[in-house]
């Protein structure tokens, strides 16, 4: 087990694994959404590529209402 | 001749970011009293710009899949904001998320300064514009009303600038108009939309009057007391505005001047 902070909450995860990996793991179904890791982008086409290690953090963010 | 009149009027438009619109209006998605009073209030604006947001969501919740599913099916153009962000590194990164969702390269960057009046960071604003446009990034800049912010704005690439008539959410109109006026004289080639402290159609106007290309607000709308009515108020508030500044106002005078013609006059006599 690793933990790494998802959207500022401690989250245990298996182990070091990539983000389409880890988006399965902690069941995100949802469609929209963008990822940021250790506060920088991580766009979808990298997400196979990118590693999660302990402690990273991990921002998802999704559509809402906004002025 | 009126009806040719009419057509023309109608066929007003303008552009921006490389879209040709025809309404000046731009209009916030927050703070209705529900999606449905959201959809109906954005509808009779006839605003063609929405402005959203992103924020963290927890797994397996739906609701910005089926927000973001509204919007879309509005058909109207899409401007994620930074809203929350308080440095450059936070606003690149929000809008490089949101180029990502919302499939635009449109974002309104907000890099607040400070938490209490929600002023922006003009030193951190200028330097996420910087990045964002050479990312390739349609970038509108919330920004106060100094004149030196837009100037250093427009240095850095920005074609739009938004400049605030007064706190976001304050509804208290323009708060320095001859500040603004200054702006868009030094600036008649940028694209200038008065953002944020607008609270009710007259305030529209005169933003438009001052020869402001738009007007982006939300609260004034969100939270009257009917927002589709109220929407349909500033609707009309824009395009008054807009066509007072187009028809050139008349030249203020120091004294009175009747409008009815004085020869003729019954009754006439000299004032002491």
């Amino acid at each position: 087990m690793i933990e790494i902070i998802v959207n500022g909450i401690r989250t245990a995860i298996s182990n070091e694994m990539n983000i389409n990996e880890m988006i399965k793991e902690l069941e995100y179904t949802q469609k929209g959404f963008a990822l940021a890791l250790n506060g920088t982008f991580v766009a979808i086409s990298t997400y196979e590529t990118t590693i999660i290690y302990d402690n990273d953090s991990i921002e998802i963010l999704a559509p809402v209402q906004g002025g | 001749m009126t009806k040719h009149i009419e057509t023309k009027q109608q066929k007003d438009t303008w552009e921006i970011g490389g879209k040709t619109l025809s309404s000046r209006l731009l209009i916030g998605s927050a703070l209705y009293p529900s999606p449905a009073n959201m959809e109906d209030a954005i509808k009779i604006s006839g605003a063609q710009i929405v402005t959203v947001a992103l924020r963290r969501q927890a797994a397996g919740e739906g609701t910005g899949d089926n927000f973001w599913n509204i919007i879309k099916s509005l058909g109207i153009e899409v401007l994620p904001n930074t809203a929350g962000c308080h440095s450059a590194k936070e606003a690149i990164t929000t809008a490089q998320m949101a180029r990502e969702v919302f499939g635009t390269n449109w974002i309104k960057l907000e890099v607040i300064g400070d938490q209490y009046n929600l002023q922006p960071d003009p030193f951190e604003t200028v330097k996420a514009a910087e990045v964002l446009i050479k990312e390739g990034f349609e970038v509108f800049p919330y920004t106060t009303d100094d004149l030196v912010v837009s100037k250093r704005l427009a240095d850095v690439g920005c074609k739009i600038i938004m400049p605030w008539g007064s706190m976001i959410g304050s509804g208290k109109g323009l708060m320095n108009p001859d500040n603004l006026k200054a702006i868009r004289k030094q600036f008649p080639e940028l694209k200038l939309i008065i953002d944020a402290g607008i609270g009710k159609p007259s305030h529209a106007t005169q933003a438009m009057e001052l020869g402001y290309d738009g007007v982006l607000l939300n609260s004034a709308i969100a939270l009257a007391q009917d927002p589709v009515k109220m929407a349909k108020a500033f609707k009309y508030a824009v395009e008054a505005g807009r066509f007072g500044y187009e028809s050139g106002t008349m030249q203020e005078r120091q004294f009175a001047s009747p409008s009815t013609p004085t020869i003729g006059t019954p009754f006439w006599h000299q004032f002491d």
